[in-house]
């Protein structure tokens, strides 16, 4: 951490790669090293522009270079859409609570993840690749909008020819060429097969997706306290102090931005 | 508890003397209101004591509307902030939970705290709208302060509570110390209590504060809707609210950041990038605000997130009285 809890870490763009007609990874190395967990985010600072908050997509195990996996939808994004390697970006953190690892071991692991969302997803994969030997298996359900718009596609490749990994994908409108389900994110969880009482669940997706995802998981009798939620609120300053992440009696910068279902049920706005 | 009594003539040398070592503050009459004002030699005789709430609250001391906080500030003159209602000094230890948490010490925020030293004067009076007691907090005197004070028969009663206190006095070369006389204490004593009957008074029938946050949990948006519909959105009752701290980042080239207060009053305070926004209904607004201050700050701090100042209802130029608001809800 810096002296000042304000001041950004500067960091160069080494690669720019595009995932997507919309979606574009960012690798970042910083002036020194940087770590952080998973699930946990950082705040990304666009020079005089603007800051916003991202979970990296890279693995948590990396601390020389990060990588942030960005769709663009506003003002800060769009900035960054337009730069090239060798220009800076600051990033401050990492802030909040993220997964909680330890608590999946000798469990079957459900992602259910959709659109950008897969971001924080690929970054809980590394992770819970590396400590495979600990983990029953692990399902990723995995929706998006049409075929153009899945993303990391090489690896998804790699990741299906890893032992105890699965991978399952759905797109809402299909072309041609596209084999795999049809339909919403949430079809997929027709085709899954495991052992609810042994299993934890992660979600991570746009709000509306959550909402439904998480509908239906109740409905297949996972229990609310292992469903985990990655929530997507407007963390600001990441310190728990500027409030714009409130919801309720949680700030999602600092109690989040995971939290299990059962936390959060009775907040308000947590779907929007 | 260290109590010294001082004439008020010679409070005001010390005063004078101290001008030259401190930054001192405290209220004084001007041709509008009663505010906060730096002094000077001649206006120390001004002091206006024992009155509450000046027009801005003490937060203004240690969250300036808006400021960089990514250039370290270089070390000021010492501060002295005279005058400050109980009110204030409540709400100043929620922002200080908030702002000098352990894991995030807020720097700009710490600085200034570690280079003010607070005299809060006993309220001998009342103003509408204060409801304090209501709340649970006491005008007539605190150990939140790094300094009580009480003026009264031309003498001046403080009370040390903080080792930044005891610096102060001794920065003022106090030597000679008095108890203050038993009469003189008896007769404070006797206008703390009229001070505390007429809050009664004044405040009859207002619920207590964890009371109103269950009434408020529990209402209907209705009722949210009816209160809001003179609302504006314009933020006053954010910005001069003691405990309101909520702030907005903005980025300055060089990696610069300037933090300004902000509001969730205000449209978009919570809008994401995808563009939902919990908060894009002005009724929302308006409600989320009573919730935070009586419903999930409460859950999360153990200072109370309103502490019955009354400015809200003062400043309202939509002339919402929350004081009423929460009658109704009572009812």
């Amino acid at each position: 951490m810096n002296g000042n809890l304000y001041k950004p870490l500067k960091s160069e763009l080494i690669k720019v790669i595009d995932e997507s007609p919309l979606i574009k990874t960012f690798v970042l190395v910083p002036e020194t090293e940087f770590s952080f967990a998973t699930g946990q985010f950082i705040e990304v600072t666009i020079d005089g522009m603007g800051e916003a908050p991202f979970t990296p997509s890279s693995s948590p195990l990396e601390t020389g270079q990060l990588e942030v996996t960005v769709m663009k939808t506003g003002y800060v994004t769009d900035h960054m859409h337009n730069m090239q390697p060798g220009e800076k970006m600051g990033i401050r953190g990492p802030y909040g609570r993220g997964y909680p690892i330890e608590k999946f071991y000798d469990k079957e692991v459900l992602i259910l993840g959709g659109g950008c969302g897969f971001a924080p997803i690929r970054s809980l994969l590394y992770n819970l690749i590396a400590i495979s030997d600990k983990l029953r298996k692990v399902t990723l359900c995995y929706g998006s909008k049409t075929p153009e718009d899945c993303i990391y596609k090489p690896y998804i490749q790699e990741l299906r020819e890893t032992p105890k990994f699965e991978v399952l994908r759905s797109v809402d409108q299909a072309d041609g060429d596209w084999s795999e389900r049809v339909g919403v994110v949430t079809v997929l969880l027709d085709d899954v097969n495991m052992d609810i009482k042994n299993s934890v669940v992660v979600v991570c997706g746009p709000p509306i997706m959550m909402k439904f995802g998480t509908m239906k998981l109740l409905e297949m009798g996972y229990p609310e306290h292992d469903i985990y939620l990655s929530m997507e609120k407007n963390m600001s300053c990441g310190l728990g102090k500027c409030g714009h992440c409130m919801m309720g009696k949680y700030l999602a910068c600092k109690d989040g931005p995971v939290f299990t279902y059962d936390e959060i049920k009775d907040q308000p706005h947590i779907w929007n | 508890m260290n109590r010294i009594s001082i004439q008020k003539q010679e409070w005001d040398e010390k005063l004078l003397q101290s001008l030259s070592s401190h930054l001192i503050y405290a209220p004084l009459e001007t041709e509008f209101s009663c505010d906060y004002v730096k002094l000077e030699a001649g206006t120390i005789p001004e002091i206006v004591y024992n009155k509450p709430k000046p027009v801005t609250p003490l937060k203004k001391f240690f969250l300036p509307v808006k400021e960089n906080v990514t250039i370290d500030s270089s070390p000021l003159l010492p501060v002295a902030i005279i005058g400050t209602p109980n009110c204030d000094v409540m709400a100043l230890a929620l922002l200080d939970e908030i702002y000098l948490d352990q894991e995030y010490t807020d720097p700009a925020y710490r600085q200034r705290r570690d280079n003010t030293t607070i005299i809060s004067t006993d309220c001998l009076s009342i103003l509408e709208h204060c409801h304090c007691t209501s709340y649970g907090i006491d005008p007539t005197g605190n150990d939140h302060s790094d300094i009580s004070l009480a003026l009264i028969e031309d003498q001046v009663i403080l009370t040390v509570h903080s080792p930044k206190g005891e610096a102060f006095i001794q920065s003022l070369g106090m030597i000679v110390t008095l108890e203050p006389e038993k009469e003189l204490l008896q007769s404070l004593g006797e206008i703390h209590s009229s001070v505390l009957e007429q809050l009664k008074q004044q405040n009859n029938g207002l619920p207590g504060y964890e009371e109103t946050g269950k009434l408020i949990s529990e209402s209907e948006m209705e009722l949210w809707k009816k209160y809001a519909s003179t609302c504006v959105s314009c933020g006053a009752c954010s910005a001069i609210c003691p405990t309101c701290s909520c702030f907005l980042l903005i980025d300055r080239p060089g990696f610069e950041k300037v933090r300004q207060l902000d509001t969730c009053q205000y449209p978009g305070f919570e809008r994401v990038a995808g563009g939902e926004d919990a908060l894009n209904e002005l009724p929302e607004r308006f409600r989320n605000r009573y919730m935070c201050k009586y419903v999930w700050k409460p859950e999360k701090y153990p200072m109370k997130a309103c502490t019955g100042c009354g400015r809200c209802i003062e400043t309202c130029i939509g002339q919402i009285n929350k004081n009423e608001l929460i009658l109704e809800l009572s009812k």
